[in-house]
């Protein structure tokens, strides 16, 4: 388990995370999603204990890791979003390594090198040097060195950035794997689809602040069936606005001149009566895009922006 | 203590899996007292002698006198004369064949005796540059010393060159009597410049028993060791930065292990790099320089420890440094000023006095006057705890300032 309760860092007067909290539990998947920036590595760095909060708690399994460091490190296992590997080893010398990191050796280590090797689905180039495999072999062993030691807690920040399709089909299924053999996984991502169907419960995070926590069936609700719709065009704001608030369950989340954003339930249905609405406003429509209800909606209704900007 | 030995064996394996960077680290200092030696040492080349052709068209008792010098003492390592005729030498020195040609014409030595002037012509070859030299310096030399013989001998010298009466075999007894007595009077009364008193001088240095006197190339090769282990500390103490960029230290540091054991861990891998390599080359030295055997156990344990305080030291500086290449720059920048000073590239024995005395407050002039010490059997048991001591107490505070700048700053800056 892993609790986070007003967790900030600062950087000088830049503050990274500023008063996240959350609480990830055993045998599930708990997301971190937000934009590239948002704070999410931070946190995975503030729990792994490479970085120091400047306030807040973490606690692994019940360990402070600021006050019992140690201890917390000992149940964690972290698969950064780098890659972390000697390349002039081969792939079981690297797990021999950190597995011996935390403590583990002799026949033990050996059999758990096979073991993860064979999860990795690289026990037959475990001899290989690390530096002649491809980019997915490489992120596999990356994770599987995360796992030698069968953590308890298992931080993963983006490890599926920049990965073929079919590693990052085989890294979800062995993240899915670890939650359902009891480990409580904690995953980074700013990957929506990635959080959709993988994560138990989310947090969504942007400049270092928790906008929305909760399972995916809670996230969903706070959408509810609205549909997204962008339109491009001129715009004069007030006026718009002032159009379109008649028009029910409608609701304007950003109005620019150049660039309008509505939530609504069963956009197409109802595009004919907005774009009159918006004519008699004097605007003009030169592009419109519907997109349907998702954690990107979520994020897009919450923040005014879309998750990869 | 596992994790250290894992750290250090997992070092020691990449190491060995890059050997090209051990060999350059190494070999470099090696090949360097390989070209001292030929440089500065070695006999086994011969020795250049300058080739003179002779055309003697006076064979006179002077002329005779003349060539007759250069058959005399160190002239004949150094000039080796061939008497031809006119044609002959005039052919030859233009075809290249020899550094000179000396023309000795008819009347030279009877010129000599009446104080005329003569001319000897010295045709030297243009392709030679030293050994013409040689001989031109050479022929000066003999000409002066011709011209005070005839100043200080001229009268006897005349005699001898008129040789005997017509009819006669021999000088007549009261003659040769005459000269004599001419020749003794002249060196008795040159005798207080001629023959100081005779002070034999030998010089040496007294050896106790069980040391061993350097060699040239004994005197070179203690610094050019040191100047390999140098060279592999400042390649060793890059990899910090090799494991923060490849994100392994920040691996390290999420784990329960302490950064204190991953640090631990690298010392002690190149410890034993440092360890081999001087085995390595205290054999060859002792096969070389016939240094004792019973000597290098401790030769071997102070050069590692050398090899590890430096490693350490350039370390820090590299945990300091702003990059790679910062810290890259910086510790070449200290290596080589130190490898100057500090009795590698120029023993302090062949250094100025000054800059010897300087060069041995160096950490490595230092070291490697322990180093050549204990290799010469002239380290006392008192001196050599309160080098280790030294050695010991500078290497912990650099390995603890370096592994608290390794757990935070420096891991992620």
């Amino acid at each position: 388990m892993i609790e986070v309760d007003g967790l900030r860092k600062e950087y000088g007067s830049l503050t990274a995370v500023d008063g996240v909290s959350f609480i990830a539990e055993g045998s599930a998947i708990f997301g971190l999603l937000g934009p590239n920036g948002a704070g999410k590595s931070t946190t995975i760095g503030c729990i792994s204990g490479l970085l120091q909060p400047t306030a807040g708690r973490v606690r692994v399994m019940g360990h402070d890791v600021t006050t019992e460091g140690r201890q917390a490190r000992a149940c964690l296992g972290v698969v950064p979003q780098e890659l972390a590997l000697y390349e002039d080893l081969s792939a079981a010398e690297n797990l021999l390594y950190w597995g011996s990191a935390y403590g583990m050796k002799g026949g033990e280590l050996r059999r758990r090198i096979d073991e993860v090797l064979e999860l990795a689905g690289l026990l037959d180039r475990a001899k290989e040097p690390v530096k002649r495999f491809s980019g997915g072999m490489k992120r596999r062993l990356n994770f599987a060195c995360g796992i030698v030691h069968r953590p308890q807690v298992l931080l993963l920040d983006e490890p599926t950035v920049g990965v073929d399709p079919q590693s990052r089909v085989r890294l979800l299924d062995l993240v899915r794997e670890q939650a359902a053999a009891g480990t409580c996984v904690l995953y980074t991502t700013h990957y929506m689809e990635e959080a959709e169907t993988l994560c138990d419960r989310l947090a969504v995070i942007d400049h270092g602040k928790v906008i929305a926590l909760g399972s995916l069936a809670e996230l969903r609700a706070m959408i509810g069936e609205r549909d997204v719709l962008r339109l491009a065009g001129t715009f004069q704001p007030e006026a718009v606005i002032e159009a379109l608030r008649p028009l029910e369950s409608l609701e304007v989340v950003q109005a620019d001149e150049d660039a309008l954003l509505l939530t609504l339930e069963q956009a197409s249905r109802r595009l004919p009566e907005i774009f009159s609405a918006l004519t008699g406003a004097g605007a003009e429509v030169r592009e419109t895009t519907m997109t349907q209800p998702s954690l990107e909606s979520l994020f897009i209704k919450i923040t005014g922006r879309e998750l990869r900007e | 203590m596992s994790f250290i030995w894992s750290s250090a064996l997992k070092d020691l394996r990449r190491r060995l899996r890059d050997p090209l960077g051990l060999l350059l680290g190494a070999g470099i200092p090696l090949v360097t007292l390989a070209l001292i030696s030929l440089a500065f040492g070695g006999s086994g080349g011969v020795q250049p002698q300058a080739h003179l052709l002779v055309t003697d068209e006076d064979d006179s008792f002077g002329s005779n006198l003349l060539l007759g010098a250069f058959g005399q003492g160190p002239a004949t390592e150094l000039v080796l004369v061939e008497e031809v005729e006119r044609d002959e030498g005039r052919a030859r020195i233009e075809a290249g064949e020899a550094s000179g040609w000396l023309l000795i014409p008819a009347g030279f030595g009877q010129a000599v005796l009446e104080e005329d002037p003569v001319t000897l012509t010295l045709v030297t070859n243009p392709a030679q540059t030293i050994l013409p030299g040689i001989l031109e310096e050479f022929l000066s030399v003999l000409v002066d010393a011709v011209f005070y013989l005839q100043r200080l001998l001229g009268d006897p010298l005349e005699e001898i060159a008129a040789g005997p009466e017509e009819g006669e075999n021999t000088l007549p007894d009261q003659t040769v009597a005459e000269i004599s007595i001419t020749v003794n009077q002249l060196i008795e009364r040159a005798s207080t410049y001629l023959f100081p008193p005779v002070l034999a001088l030998e010089s040496g240095v007294d050896s106790e028993e069980g040391e061993t006197d350097f060699n040239l190339g004994a005197l070179f090769f203690p610094g050019m060791f040191f100047m390999a282990v140098l060279f592999l500390a400042q390649g060793f103490s890059g990899d910090v930065w090799e494991e923060k960029l490849h994100g392994t230290l920040q691996r390290v540091i999420t784990t329960p292990a302490e950064v204190a054991g991953f640090l631990a861990g690298k010392l002690l891998a190149a410890a034993v790099v440092f360890a081999a390599l001087s085995v390595l080359v205290f054999l060859a030295g002792s096969w070389l320089y016939d240094l004792p055997l019973s000597r290098l156990p401790l030769a071997v344990v102070w050069s590692s420890l050398s090899g590890l305080m430096f490693l350490v030291l350039f370390s820090l500086i590299h945990l300091y440094a702003g990059s790679q290449t910062t810290g890259n720059i910086m510790t070449s920048a200290i290596t080589f000023p130190l490898l100057m000073a500090g009795g590698s590239f120029f023993p302090f024995e062949i250094m100025p006095d000054w800059l010897a005395s300087v060069g041995r407050w160096t950490p490595n002039g230092w070291a490697l006057e322990q180093l050549k010490a204990i290799l010469a059997g002239k380290m006392d048991m008192g001196s050599l705890t309160v080098a280790f001591l030294g050695m010991a107490v500078l290497g912990v505070v650099a390995f603890v300032l370096s592994a608290r700048r390794l757990r935070r700053g420096f891991a992620l800056a």
